[in-house]
């Protein structure tokens, strides 16, 4: 329906200076910015420049994971992703793993996994319900916020937590499988499964939705490329890329599961792979469910320094006490770094380690920060309509760009 | 006092009530806090939610809209310093003010007179709403806000747009029935057909015009929160601000009225030729609320369906399709006139 008026290249360089274009300040408190000041030069209604102001909820993660032992950094990490803290806490516990040279056992592996792609579906239900709102429909909003609650009551049955669990820990994870657990979650996956067609019928195949979002905000094969866009709306434009398939991590390379990609690059096709994203994970916890091999949930290093009350609780409760080791950690000097794709693209990890009780330099780069150029790159040449339809399919979360 | 007939004080009183209590401000009063109550009520049934709950438990909430309108009476009112205060303060109060005097001239029974017979109310009443958006861009002008500002320029915009297939709509209408007055043509419709199997083209437009000039989904556009944090009423607070909120209610239910008499057959399937104020009004009032309400409850539950659509897009199809569909609409009038009578 809209084509774009104006030719990106020649409004790449314009000059914004004059009274010739009206400023808005969209944000930081505006229904339709997130965390974050948002400034658009227009030219009547059409969008010339748009300026995100990020840094608004810096929460100086890196700098003080820098002065706390190691084990501390994984409540800190899990805060600036919240939708998605199961990634940020699997990718810092990867690279330590580097660091430490341990490797958890399959069944570890496995749950990890489970927990991860559990924390997927419910990273992208946000994202959709955040996309619904945007553009006017709060059905969708409160669905999808909805049917985020029985994963993450999953998530609570598994690891004690609802959001920030701090489940994964160098070497395993905190707590194995309840009893109960298959059912319920089959339950909840058949449960999904019934709700997507209704995403379908009211969302998806809606025709103000299909006129609002496809052909807007088109991000090109060969864009999305070079301006380094990851996640979903790299594989929306087209590229067949993912971390969990390309350099894979935890179970996913015993896991047959496909990436879905997209052709257009639009709005509409940012919206549909994350629902195909969601029938993937769907997918995958069913194979682990049935897959889920026995055996330790904690590798021998970190066992064989439980003590015999720790040991006691661990076959009893089967829960993971932490060791003195964990806090007195000091893995040998070096550097690592980790790739995890997490619900909005990949997360990366470097770290830095003298073999201090603290890390010497601890550096994230979250999805979302970069997907941000992009979303400057395609929104010139919209209308101001356009923005929050633009904003709400790239899927941005303010906390997790600023970190 | 006996120079002044009792009958002119009968009449005075008469009007008094209709004005003050039925078909006029008690009614619409109680209707608006009925249909948002109504509103919030359905979508939060399709959204899996509970909706108003906490005020007055035992009647499900009911009462929530009537405690939003007290907590807005009591609010403090603030005024921008830059804003235009006499433009910022009139222009609500005359919005509301414009679409409720619309309402004298929409008939409600056989034997509603209010102030003078006329045989031109559908006139009347259609000039009359037509006033309200042009408060509605002054709110926007007035208020020194750019998001405010934007959100005048959409209602200018649809406005346009809308207007003529809305005045074409009831041209053929007035073609079909052969007359100016509401009255008239519900009697017309109680001897033949009801005028949306007449005129099937006529309704839809009709429809599609309310929903715009109402601000339901999917022509939520003025106040697209995404975009423009509330809109025209970006600045406002306290009463201002509720009035300024209620005025959209107002014009639904006087767009719904409009419909019932003019498609649905107004007071049918009642057929009372008794002119006094209980059977003349009334009964026959009552039917047609019912059915303006059933009207408004259809058309606020789009809100759960529908996301909005985009100005440009609002825009070219109210100068295309829905232009189009008003003069099919016209044309049908004229060839049943010709051919049918």
């Amino acid at each position: 329906m809209s084509e774009k008026i104006f030719n990106i290249d020649d409004l790449q360089n314009i000059n914004v200076e004059g009274e010739k274009y009206i400023i808005l300040q969209i944000g930081p408190s505006h229904p339709g910015s997130g965390h974050m000041r948002i400034k658009v030069w227009l030219d009547g209604d059409i969008i010339v420049k748009v300026d995100p102001d990020i840094g608004f909820v810096h929460r100086t993660s890196e700098w003080l994971s820098e002065r706390r032992e190691w084990i501390k950094a994984i409540p800190i990490v899990e805060r600036i992703m919240l939708p998605d803290t199961v990634h940020a806490n699997l990718a810092y516990v990867l690279t330590v793993e580097k660091l430490l040279s341990i490797e958890p056992p399959p069944r570890a592996q496995y749950l990890r996994s489970l927990v991860a792609e559990i924390n997927r579906i419910t990273s992208h239900l946000y994202g959709i319900g955040i996309f619904g709102i945007f553009l006017g429909s709060s059905t969708v909003y409160m669905w999808a916020f909805g049917d985020r609650e029985p994963f993450i009551d999953l998530m609570e049955m598994l690891t004690g937590a609802r959001i920030t669990t701090s489940y994964i820990i160098p070497g395993g994870v905190r707590w194995d499988m309840p009893n109960g657990f298959k059912e319920r979650a089959e339950t909840v996956l058949q449960y999904m499964e019934r709700r997507l067609k209704d995403y379908e019928d009211i969302w998806v195949k809606n025709p103000v939705v299909q006129a609002r979002t496809i052909n807007v905000g088109v991000l090109k094969k060969e864009d999305a490329i070079s301006l380094g866009v990851v996640g979903p709306n790299l594989r929306a434009s087209g590229v067949y890329y993912d971390t969990r398939k390309h350099q894979p991590y935890a179970a996913y390379p015993n896991l047959d599961f496909e990436i879905p990609t997209m052709k257009n690059g639009d709005s509409y096709d940012r919206l549909l792979i994350r629902v195909e994203e969601i029938k993937q994970s769907i997918r995958m916890i069913r194979q682990i469910l049935k897959d889920l091999p026995e055996g330790k949930i904690v590798a021998d290093q970190i066992y064989n320094q439980l003590n015999p009350v720790m040991k006691k609780n661990y076959e009893e409760k089967k829960r993971v006490m932490f060791p003195a080791f964990m806090i007195h950690m000091r893995p040998p000097p070096g550097e690592a770094t980790a790739k995890v794709e997490a619900g909005r693209g990949e997360i990366f990890f470097y770290i830095k380690s003298t073999g201090d009780k603290y890390p010497y330099r601890f550096r994230w780069v979250t999805p979302s920060f970069r997907n941000l150029p992009f979303f400057t790159h395609v929104a010139v040449g919209h209308r101001l309509a356009d923005l929050p339809t633009i904003y709400g399919s790239i899927d941005y979360f303010p906390p997790e760009a600023d970190r | 006092m006996s120079f002044i007939p009792i009958s002119l004080i009968i009449w005075l009183i008469e009007d008094l009530l209709y004005l003050i209590i039925f078909p006029g401000l008690v009614t619409i009063l109680v209707l608006v806090i009925v249909i948002i109550w109504l509103e919030r009520k359905i979508a939060a049934k399709v959204q899996m939610r509970f909706g108003p709950l906490w005020v007055s438990k035992k009647i499900g909430g009911a009462l929530q809209s009537l405690a939003d309108l007290l907590r807005y009476s009591f609010q403090e009112v603030i005024i921008p310093e830059k804003a235009d205060r006499l433009a910022f303060i009139l222009a609500p109060g005359l919005m509301f003010a414009f679409a409720t005097i619309a309402l004298i001239f929409i008939p409600v029974g056989p034997y509603y007179s209010v102030l003078f017979p006329s045989y031109y109310t559908i006139l009347f009443s259609l000039a009359l709403i037509i006033i309200t958006p042009i408060f509605a861009i002054t709110v926007g002008w007035a208020s020194d806000n750019k998001f405010s500002f934007i959100g005048a320029l959409r209602e200018g915009f649809l406005l346009i747009s809308y207007e003529v297939p809305f005045l074409l709509s009831v041209v053929s209408m007035i073609i079909i029935f052969r007359t100016y007055d509401y009255i008239s043509a519900v009697q017309s419709q109680l001897n033949f057909l009801p005028g949306i199997i007449l005129n099937p083209l006529a309704a839809l437009v009709m429809l599609i015009v309310m929903i715009r000039t109402t601000g339901r989904f999917p022509f939520d556009i003025t106040e697209a929160d995404s975009e423009l944090v509330l809109g025209l009423f970006t600045e406002y607070s306290a009463l201002f601000f509720g009035v300024g909120m209620a005025t959209p209610y107002v014009e639904l239910y006087n767009f719904s009225l409009i419909f019932s008499l003019l498609f649905l057959g107004g007071w049918w399937p009642l057929n009372i030729n008794v002119m006094n104020p209980v059977y003349g009004l009334f009964l026959p009032g009552l039917v047609v609320v019912i059915k303006a309400f059933i009207v408004m409850a259809i058309l606020v539950f789009l809100r759960a369906v529908y996301p909005r659509y985009r100005l440009d897009q609002a825009v070219r199809s109210g100068w295309s399709y829905v232009l189009l569909l008003s003069i099919l609409s016209v044309i049908l009038s004229v060839v049943e006139v010709m051919f049918l009578r």
